[in-house]
């Protein structure tokens, strides 16, 4: 292969890849219905997959202090940061942070109706209790 | 000749009768519009997602209600492979990714991408439900079975209402991917993708919840 050939070759590579990165760090051209703001760029989902996959790590890693740190305070920091990854995949995966709030007002309610409600279940029938 | 006097139209019928897109959510001059603004079938969605948080939360409730109070068989102790399930929920994660990225593709026009993205998408879905699979026959082959003791009963059932739904979200991944190759998909419907995607990213939630309440939390003694 010629030298002018892989000079050609490393140009396309180039431009192509600026083609992809610009695709990348742009947001989504329009808006689907129910949209408010424009969606994350692909960059960002990726941004976020990799916050996401270090928090899992660390929930994994905390679960291994079993015995080593209270119980209580263990637990806690497990939830805390479920729910992290929970808000995580809500508010940006499924768009809940860029789409009209009814969306959220539907997801929250039916949330927070699951929590209040089996607490309550699980507070009759004495699971909490020592 | 008496003329007929024209009452002045509204806004809305004005903009439709020159050419241009009637305004979103205009009753009566847009078949699909609403109320609220938002389109029925994403708001059906929201609407089911809610409905099966309960859903959820009914076998979660019910696994911490039995939790330790097993009299007999195997119990999580002996049984769970936290590093083995961590990798699978890493899976699921990234196909969480996946099927973000293909409604960003779909949504700037690319075709080609979807098609990649959301077979991506379904192919880490098969493979979570191939570890699950693979986890259930190691605790069935360990003596854990539905009907063993309270742990097997509320474990297999909460884990395996999870993995229904993610069968079901593969499945219609796979129909959006046919849609796509036959030229089905075009980008006037992307939401299709998007409701797809809503229902797949809350499966995930899901099982972030169900990994850390049931894998991770630790069990009584």
């Amino acid at each position: 292969m010629s030298e002018g050939t892989l000079q050609h070759l490393e140009s396309d590579v180039a431009v192509a890849a600026r083609g992809e990165l610009g695709h990348a760090l742009e947001p989504a051209p329009g808006l689907l219905p129910g949209e408010v703001h424009p969606h994350p760029s692909p960059f960002k989902y990726v941004v976020i997959a990799v916050v996401l996959c270090v928090v899992t790590a660390i929930e994994i890693g905390t679960s291994y202090l079993e015995g080593d740190i209270p119980n209580g305070l263990l637990i806690f920091l497990l939830l805390a940061m479920a729910l992290f990854k929970f808000v995580g995949v809500a508010g940006w995966y499924m768009h809940l942070q860029t789409d009209k709030p009814i969306f959220r007002r539907f997801f929250i309610l039916g949330c927070i109706a699951a929590v209040i409600l089996y607490t309550i279940v699980l507070a009759t029938l004495s699971v909490f209790a020592a | 000749m008496a003329t007929i006097e024209q009452t002045p139209k509204p806004v809305n019928e004005q903009t439709a009768e020159v050419g241009g897109p009637p305004p979103q959510g205009t009753p009566g001059h847009d078949p699909h519009a609403t109320s609220t603004g938002v389109t029925n079938t994403k708001l059906a969605m929201w609407l089911f997602l809610s409905s099966d948080c309960l859903f959820f939360g009914a076998f979660i409730a019910s696994y911490l209600l039995y939790r330790g109070r097993d009299v007999s068989g195997p119990g999580p102790r002996e049984l769970f492979d936290i590093p083995f399930t961590s990798a699978t929920s890493f899976i699921l994660l990234m196909s969480s990714l996946t099927m973000v990225l293909a409604l960003a593709a779909i949504q700037r026009g690319d075709h080609r991408r979807v098609r990649i993205w959301i077979l991506a998408t379904a192919l880490l879905g098969a493979t979570f439900i191939a570890g699950q699979i693979f986890e259930f026959t190691e605790f069935s082959r360990e003596g854990l079975n539905v009907s063993t003791n309270l742990f097997g009963s509320s474990f297999y059932i909460l884990t395996g209402f999870h993995g229904a739904h993610v069968t079901i979200g593969i499945i219609w991944l796979l129909s959006l991917w046919g849609m796509s190759n036959r030229g089905r998909l075009p980008t006037g419907k992307a939401e299709s993708v998007e409701i797809a995607g809503l229902y797949w990213h809350f499966v995930d939630v899901v099982w972030i919840v169900i990994f850390t309440v049931i894998y991770l939390v630790p069990q009584p003694h």
